[in-house]
């Protein structure tokens, strides 16, 4: 394959006559030569289509081609592989000529052509000679499944960045920016020219969407034109003018959503329910702050893959912000398809965020036109293996010492109350009236407490369940009264465990996650038991327990309404310190009756008080434990990893161990049984480190590609082989170096790209440059754009003045709110302040675009989206004429107008259209304008305003 | 006017670089990169598309002489049962309430846990036609069709859960963010229909399907090629002004808009996106009169509403399901060229308002089939009586399967992807045909056994469409509906 491989070009200008190569070398001509010869023919043909699978790595069905003996034998399967004289029994021809798409071989890739397979069928009916000295095919003839894999080595991207020298240029425009000089070279080279610089008040439109996503106010851009004029020259106030934008919160919200595309962040689950994830914003604050604090690049790249080595926990919100399939089933197949595609998720998207490598090609199979063989996406998948979807508290050491603290002091609070509350229970029982009651059993949280006793062993026993169904337990958590939870470090054993499911094993009852999940389920209907065996005996006095204690809890079935709890030093003599005797009956009145009538009434006060004081200790503790949890992943340590034939979770092959992609610069290894967060951690290093050829190269590309409308490489996440050619090459290393020197600064590379002429030309047409470069990929101009849905939904906000600058923190919603099992999404069509934030804060559910700005080409996150579609439909124009967040904007605007401008029509259209366009109205529009507004109102204007191609053009 | 690039046509010729401007079509400099890059993707390059830039929408050729125009997907969502509709299996009956005999004696563990015992059809099977293929009673009118149909028994899907399932029967893929076949479809083809959408997703009167919008998204394809989706009770979503605003009122605003574009562009000349949007505001202009009046069934018949159902006042869903099914004919009949009409949703939850029945699917299915039987029946045969079968292929598709057996401790059938029915009827396929099969028992696909690859490639072919060479660069790969897969069911086609 390696020699029709080639970089794609777009402006290869000469047809490249076709020169395919046929996969084994094997070409028509040869396949009419004679067909006994094995060694010049045959053995090259069957090792090269059969030895991927059925040779000294692989033998698969243990078939071997590569040995003369099982080649003839046959696999499993018994039948002959090959007869001697007999095309037609011989299982190998056979196979390659079936029709069934089945089982023809090779089950990957393209059948054997037809002069393949009569060569096959003449040598076996010439009698199969296959030449003693050829009994084991040699390695050379053997595809190494690493062989295919070499291939594109020597590509571009691959090779380390050296800075090119800047070419030297006549400097006509009086550049000293390199980026020109790289720029100017290819434009001479055509014989084409830089337009000429564009207008301060184009610029400052252009500049300020580019930076912050908004538009310039009317004062900025008056301002900015005055500067220009009383300096006699816009380089100066310029430069003013981009280091205000580059200082702006607002520059964070901006480019972090471009971030947010490329990694897929999303705050639903997707798939099915695709319920929401209340809590991912973490991440995306994370984002935003880190483009605002100018952190340098390496580090973002370090934090998001493991910044819980770093202590910047909501980082690795970047692992976990795919998607993730709730619908568990005991169906195994499904459960271990489920859990490849989450860290394949993992695997893909790191690898093209970072990397700019599709190294997700090779879960199957080696990669077709990069450097991946298929072991090194395995390698990969080793370093996420311990990586699990989910919530987890953000630590804070401080904090959480004092919490521990606090925690411990409540609950010996409530200890030392309920053992008080005991005797008076007792006593009040002794006089014969009904025993004062504790809460019925709840579904999500049970607490038992019990005086302090010393235990070995604990014993949880089931006596009853709701609907007689098998007990469910998500979560027991024995306290001790240190206030450490020492089921955790205990062992669990059962009376039985529901077999055959993934989510119901034993050892989830101590594991110290919540739901169901993770729970235990015994294997008998309406009883149970657990039992934990502490790691030395410990002084216990509480215990907690669950049927399902998510933050979302789901199942109120399988709920253990009658238990007893036990507690023992040798595990054979048991002491009962807690049971459901003494609460109201599973199904009873809700509120517990605490009745001490018959004590005195001293005794009956402290009682009460304590009841009370008890109550609100419970209270405290439960807010003292709801510590802020989000979305960024937990980590577990993996077990082994194994390579999967084809991809299929179902057919694992070798162990392999964590480490690097081995064809890329200098590689890295680690044991089979490394650390869960080394893992992670050594490979955000070789990331992140200035050697990797492709990490700066990747994000220069994509600050080009969002400052042009187009990369360098105008595939963004694919600097492969098979990506888009660079169109100025060396000015990309010429960046990337300038990036890794500028100590990894972003905002440096910035205000290098937009104080360059490339970057301040104007946009103006020209017919003869057009010709010769429809796209303008060599920026002879500025490309012009269409604003994408963001930007344009904050600059209808931005116009109207309803724009809520409000920064961080949960998002606002599209989508009215409902919490249907499968979560249904309706567009909201009333709107509060909160609506009216910038939308990179719209809790942006998966693969859900709403109405409105869906049609605007907004990514779904279904996928990664490192480059946007732009169309233009008529959905969009219905919308933008007829929607509901429009009018309700046009309303606001014309008050706006209204107030601004007063009463005569004329003076608003001219504010209206300086609003809208930051610029002077013209006679024309002044005057058709007034008609609008006297006849029909001042909104109506506002609403063509909002729907004109120069609102949502930038030049 | 020139053939100004629209942003959609740009975006999908640009990168490739082969227009130049104001031209007439493929220079030659363009075409020479175009076939450099093709070359590079092996024996078989990709067929793009050539999109009249100004037009997204229009009608484009396929690549090769097409049996259908346009395609009508009838979708039910949730998973039909075929042993107890189209599926016919004896043995069922006469081991009823047997357990089912697998290899080795495994325990059958499906979707929600352990199988109980074979159960027979729960509607009796009878001989429909000429043909006299058997079909059962729950949809009785549909199964006097039968000589219409081209049914294949032997279809098998990739996941087990309805999300992935239903994304994999709509985009190709058991993941979120593929393009959906009516993408595909319209990415290749445009419509014949200038003033309507190109694709039209037709969501159940009940409400929308599982994982909703993701069954007509465009994905990476060009947010033109997305399913509109609109039905008889909901029509196109901000298609009107409101209420409050005068019809005057209304026109002086886009007149007064036309005149800002207008200046506008001349003030930038050779500014394609501009061109673009004036006549993607010129097309929504002509969509709200087309719109309103395609989904207004007032001139239809009675006759024609009597053939549909859409009379029932006894069944009012089905009334309702019943318009859905005359718009799809309408929608058909001007030239839409992918038409997407669903049975069931979601949003009421497990089989209640879908074909999922796990528990009480006797008693569900009672519901479900009067509101699907007669209304598709219906349009199919209203149809094929205007001659719209001619020119358009009906796929009447479902997620998957359902067991033979009943769930352990339940009276319904779980989840089964490894064999279920579809059937295709009109344009390219044979009628009264059967192509392949299950087992005794109906449990898996064992005689020409197909995938949802091949059906889509099928459908393409039926199109004039090459399943291999109609792809999008994506993300660093030339994405396909069929991704790396699919074969064309021949012995299917006429």
């Amino acid at each position: 394959m390696a020699g029709h491989v080639l970089p794609r070009s777009r402006w290869a200008p000469i047809i490249v006559v076709g020169c395919v190569v046929g996969l084994t070398g094997i070409g028509a001509s040869r396949a009419r030569a004679d067909a006994t010869d094995f060694a010049g023919h045959i053995a090259p043909l069957l090792a090269a289509k059969c030895g991927a699978c059925h040779g000294p790595h692989e033998a698969e069905s243990g078939y071997r081609i590569d040995l003369r003996e099982k080649a003839f034998a046959g696999g499993d399967s018994g039948t002959a592989g090959v007869v001697a004289g007999k095309p037609d029994e011989s299982e190998i021809y056979v196979r390659i000529t079936t029709s069934d798409k089945e089982s023809r071989m090779p089950a990957d890739g393209e059948p054997l052509t037809a002069d393949e397979q009569t060569l096959v069928k003449d040598w076996i009916a010439a009698g199969a000679v296959w030449p003693d000295d050829l009994a084991t095919l040699p390695e050379s003839l053997l595809p190494k499944g690493e062989g295919k894999a070499e291939k594109g080595a020597d590509h571009w991207a691959f090779q380390p960045v050296v800075r090119p020298p800047v070419p030297q240029q006549d400097a006509a425009g009086g550049s000293s920016n390199p980026i020109d000089a790289f720029i100017e070279a290819k434009l001479a080279e055509k014989e084409l020219a830089f337009n000429p610089e564009a207008d301060p008040r184009t610029l400052i439109r252009r500049v300020t969407y580019d930076l912050i996503g908004l538009p310039p106010t009317v004062e900025e851009i008056a301002a900015f034109e005055n500067a220009c004029r009383s300096a006699g020259g816009i380089e100066g106030p310029y430069r003013e003018l981009i280091n205000r934008l580059l200082a702006s919160p607002h520059y964070g919200e901006r480019w972090a959503r471009h971030w947010l595309d490329v990694v897929r962040f999303a705050e639903s689950h997707g798939f099915e329910t695709n319920t929401a994830r209340p809590n991912a914003w973490p991440y995306r604050d994370y984002c935003i702050a880190a483009f605002n604090d100018d952190k340098p690049f390496d580090q973002f790249v370090r934090e998001q893959i493991a910044g819980d080595a770093f202590g910047v926990h909501p980082a690795t919100g970047f692992l976990v912000g795919g998607p993730y399939d709730q619908v568990k089933s005991p169906d195994i197949v499904l459960t271990s398809n489920q859990r490849a595609d989450e860290l394949h998720d993992m695997v893909s998207t790191t690898a093209s965020t970072f990397l700019g490598m599709t190294v997700g090609c090779a879960r199957c199979h080696d990669h077709k036109f990069d450097p991946v063989p298929q072991t090194d996406y395995y390698r990969i998948k080793a370093v996420f293996e311990g990586v699990k979807h989910g919530e987890r508290p953000i630590p804070n050491p401080k904090e959480d010492a004092e919490r521990q603290q606090l925690i411990a002091a409540v609950e010996r609070e409530i200890a030392t109350a309920n053992e008080r509350l005991a005797e008076f229970r007792a006593a009040a029982q002794a006089d014969g009236s009904p025993a004062p009651q504790r809460p019925q059993v709840s579904p999500h949280e049970n607490v038992d407490a019990f005086p302090a006793v010393r235990a070995r062993f604990l014993r949880f026993t089931v006596l009853a369940t709701t609907g007689n169904s098998q007990p469910c337990i998500d979560e027991l958590e024995v306290f001790a009264t240190d206030g450490t939870n020492i089921a955790r470090t205990a062992t669990a054993t059962a009376s039985s465990t529901l077999p055959g499911h993934e989510i119901h094993k034993l050892e989830h009852v101590n594991d110290g996650r919540y739901g169901n999940g993770r729970s235990w389920i015994s294997n008998e209907r309406g009883t149970g038991w657990v039992q934990l065996a502490f790691k030395e005996p410990a002084e216990i006095h509480r215990i907690a327990w669950s049927r399902d204690r998510s933050s979302t809890p789901q199942f109120s079935d399988r709920v253990a309404t009658r238990y007893e709890v036990a507690v023992s030093n040798d595990g054979t003599t048991w002491q009962p310190v807690a049971s459901d005797k003494d609460r109201i009956p599973y199904g009873g009145n809700a509120v517990a009756a605490a009745d001490f009538a018959s004590l005195s009434p001293n005794e009956r006060a402290e009682a009460e008080s304590l009841t009370a004081q008890v109550a609100e200790a419970e209270k405290k503790l439960k807010q003292l434990k709801d510590v802020p949890k989000a979305y960024i992943g937990e980590f577990v340590q993996p077990g082994k990893t194994h390579r999967f034939f084809r991809g299929d979770p179902m057919a694992p092959r070798e162990e392999i161990a964590p480490g690097s992609l081995t064809k890329l610069g200098s590689s890295w290894d680690l044991p089979g049984n490394a650390p869960e967060q080394e893992r992670r951690k050594r490979l955000a290093e070789w990331i992140a480190s200035a050697d990797n050829p492709l990490t700066a190269r990747a994000i220069a590309n994509r600050l080009w590609h969002y400052h042009f409308g187009t990369g360098i490489v105008d595939t963004p996440s694919d600097l492969g082989v098979n990506g888009g050619a660079p169109s100025h090459p060396e000015l990309l290393d010429w960046l990337a170096a300038e990036l890794v020197a500028e100590g990894w600064h972003l905002k440096a590379l910035h205000r290098l790209i937009v104080t360059s002429r490339t970057y301040r030309q104007s946009s103006a047409a020209r017919p003869d440059a057009l010709a010769l470069d429809s796209g303008s990929r060599l920026l002879w101009r500025y490309p012009p754009r269409r604003l994408e849905a963001e930007p344009l939904r904050d600059s209808i906000l931005a116009v109207s003045g309803a724009l809520n600058p409000k920064m961080g923190g949960p998002g606002f919603d599209f989508f009215e709110p409902n919490t249907n099992y499968v979560k249904a999404y309706t567009t909201k069509t009333k709107f509060t302040d909160e609506d009216f934030r910038r939308m990179v804060y719209q809790s942006k559910p998966r693969s859900e675009l709403d109405t409105f700005f869906g049609a605007f080409d907004c990514p779904d996150a279904g996928q990664v989206q490192p480059k946007r579609t732009v169309s233009t439909t008529p959905l969009q124009a219905l919308n933008m004429l007829n929607g509901d967040f429009l009018l309700d904007q046009a309303a606001r605007f014309a008050k706006r107008v209204q107030q601004e401008a007063g009463d005569d029509p004329a003076n608003q259209v001219r504010r209206a259209v300086l609003l809208a366009f930051g610029r002077e109205a013209t006679p024309t529009e002044i005057e058709a304008g007034r008609g609008l507004v006297e006849k029909h109102g001042l909104p109506m204007l506002c609403r063509s305003l909002y729907n004109a191609s120069e609102f949502i053009t930038v030049y | 006017m020139n053939h100004f690039l629209s942003a959609a046509g740009r975006r999908m010729l640009d990168r490739r670089a082969f227009l130049q401007f104001g031209g007439t079509g493929l220079s030659s400099i363009a075409l020479a990169a175009l076939l450099h890059e093709q070359r590079l993707l092996g024996a078989e390059p990709p067929i793009r598309p050539a999109i009249d830039p100004a037009q997204p929408y229009a009608p484009r050729k396929p690549h090769f002489p097409p049996k259908a125009k346009n395609v009508l997907m009838i979708f039910c969502s949730g998973a039909l049962s075929h042993v107890d509709s189209f599926d016919y299996k004896p043995e069922l009956v006469r081991l009823h309430d047997t357990p089912m005999p697998t290899a080795g004696g495994e325990k059958l563990v499906t979707f929600q846990g352990e199988q109980g015992n074979l159960i027979k059809p729960l509607w009796d099977f009878k001989p429909r036609g000429e043909s006299g293929k058997m079909t059962s009673e729950l949809l009785p009118m549909l199964g006097d069709l039968a000589d219409e149909m081209c049914f294949i028994h032997s279809m098998t899907a990739k996941s087990n859960t309805h999300g992935p399932a239903e994304t994999q029967m709509s985009t190709g893929f058991t993941l979120d963010g593929f393009p959906s076949i009516g993408a595909w479809v319209t990415y290749a083809l445009g419509s014949e229909c200038r003033d309507l959408p190109a694709f039209v997703a037709i969501p159940d009167p009940r409400g929308g399907p599982q994982i909703g919008p993701r069954q007509w998204q465009s994905a990476f394809l060009p947010a033109v090629f997305q399913g509109t989706p609109f039905n008889a009770d909901k029509p196109i979503p901000n298609l009107f002004r409101p209420g409050t605003m005068s019809e005057d009122a209304d026109r002086a605003s886009r007149e007064f808009l036309r005149m800002l574009n207008e200046e506008h562009l001349a003030r930038h000349p050779g500014d394609t996106d501009l061109a673009a949007r004036i006549s993607a505001y010129e097309l929504a202009a002509k969509m709200q009169l087309s719109a309103a009046k395609i989904a207004d069934l007032a001139d239809e018949s009675a006759e024609t509403l009597k053939l549909y159902g859409a009379d029932d006042t006894q069944n009012s869903l089905k009334a309702r399901f019943a318009r859905n099914c005359i718009l799809a004919r309408r929608l058909v009949e001007r030239g839409v060229r992918f038409v997407q009409l669903f049975n069931g949703a979601y949003a009421m939850g497990e089989g209640v308002g879908n074909w999922d029945g796990h528990k009480t699917i006797a008693k569900q299915y009672s519901v479900h089939g009067p509101i699907l039987d007669q209304p598709v029946a219906g349009l199919l045969k209203d149809l094929k009586d205007r001659g719209l079968l001619a020119d358009t292929l009906v796929a009447f598709v479902t997620e998957f399967g359902r067991m033979p057996t009943f769930q352990k401790g339940a009276n319904g059938r779980d989840h089964n992807p490894s064999g279920f029915t579809v059937w295709l009827a009109g344009a390219g396929v044979k009628r009264a045909f059967s192509y392949g099969a299950t087992d005794e028992f109906g449990y898996k696909a064992v005689e020409n056994v197909a995938t949802i690859y091949d059906l889509h490639a099928t459908i393409l072919r039926i199109l004039g469409l090459d399943h291999t060479r109609l792809s999008f660069y994506n993300n660093g790969i030339e994405r396909r509906l069929t991704d790396v897969h699919g074969h064309v069911i021949e012995p299917i086609l006429t």
